[in-house]
């Protein structure tokens, strides 16, 4: 039928691919255009609000950042490389909760840091909670 | 008109005529392939210096972005936009299935700021990351 078809010049039939090709190309250029290759690495905070409010549970390990930009926990000034060890050794205790207060000045690369620090030794949730003054 | 068209096309499928079928094949595949691909992610619109962490793991690539400035502005989609306007932006990018959401804080911003955003963000969105770079 086809072969029948095509052997008459007159009465052949052919699809036009020429806009299809054109639709394609199109496209293609739009999602080319459209997508983004973004492959951000970071750190994310796991932490439940219910966890902390409770005045019965033990209070969280707590981190300072004042805006002098020095690291402190209950008043003594630390390192940044000191957070993984406290937290490693305090695991057992406090559910490796910890909690980093942060005072308007202080840095953000900062805080990043002790949270990460925080997560290397083994903390399951860092908060990090706004001071206002 | 038609008549010429069909009557040269048909002397070009006698001779020498160009085929197009690989070149359909491999823009489909092309095409399939950036389709596939796309994630559709407005980014913020600066470009900040990621604060060095050693723990950080790849972070879900469809999620809602945005940045802290050094000068501590607030970027989504291109825009400055405030504090309060968050759970709006985050409630207007993830329509029906709710999207992780990504802050990109420059290593300068205000920390207290960073903290702020995080929990205007955690109102409405499952997980809150913070974007960083690897040490090298």
């Amino acid at each position: 039928m086809k072969r029948s078809l095509k052997s008459l010049p007159t009465d052949e039939v052919e699809i036009n691919v020429s806009p299809l090709i054109d639709m394609v190309f199109i496209l293609l250029i739009f999602f080319i255009v459209a997508t983004s290759f973004i492959n951000e690495s970071g750190i994310t905070s796991k932490y439940k609000d219910t966890a902390y409010n409770s005045l019965s549970e033990q209070p969280p390990l707590s981190f300072q950042l004042p805006a002098s930009g020095q690291l402190m926990q209950n008043g003594l000034v630390i390192g940044l490389e000191e957070i993984a060890p406290i937290v490693r050794n305090a695991k057992g205790k406090s559910k490796s909760l910890v909690l980093i207060q942060v005072s308007p000045g202080s840095k953000a690369g900062l805080a990043t840091q002790a949270m990460d620090q925080a997560i290397l030794g083994g903390a399951e949730a860092v908060k990090l909670s706004p001071i206002a003054r | 008109m038609r008549l010429y068209g069909r009557s040269r096309a048909y002397e070009d499928s006698e001779g020498g005529a160009i085929n197009v079928s690989p070149l359909i094949d491999v823009v489909f595949i092309l095409l399939i392939f950036f389709i596939v691909s796309a994630t559709f992610v407005s980014l913020p619109g600066i470009e900040v210096m990621r604060p060095k962490t050693q723990t950080a793991k790849s972070l879900e690539k469809n999620s809602i972005l945005f940045a802290i400035s050094q000068e501590n502005q607030i970027f989504h989609a291109g825009e400055e936009i405030l504090l309060k306007e968050i759970p709006r932006f985050i409630e207007l990018a993830s329509k029906d299935r709710k999207k992780p959401v990504v802050i990109q804080p420059d290593e300068w911003a205000d920390a207290a700021l960073l903290a702020k955003v995080i929990l205007q963000a955690r109102s409405k969105a499952p997980s809150v990351s913070i974007a960083t770079r690897k040490p090298k």
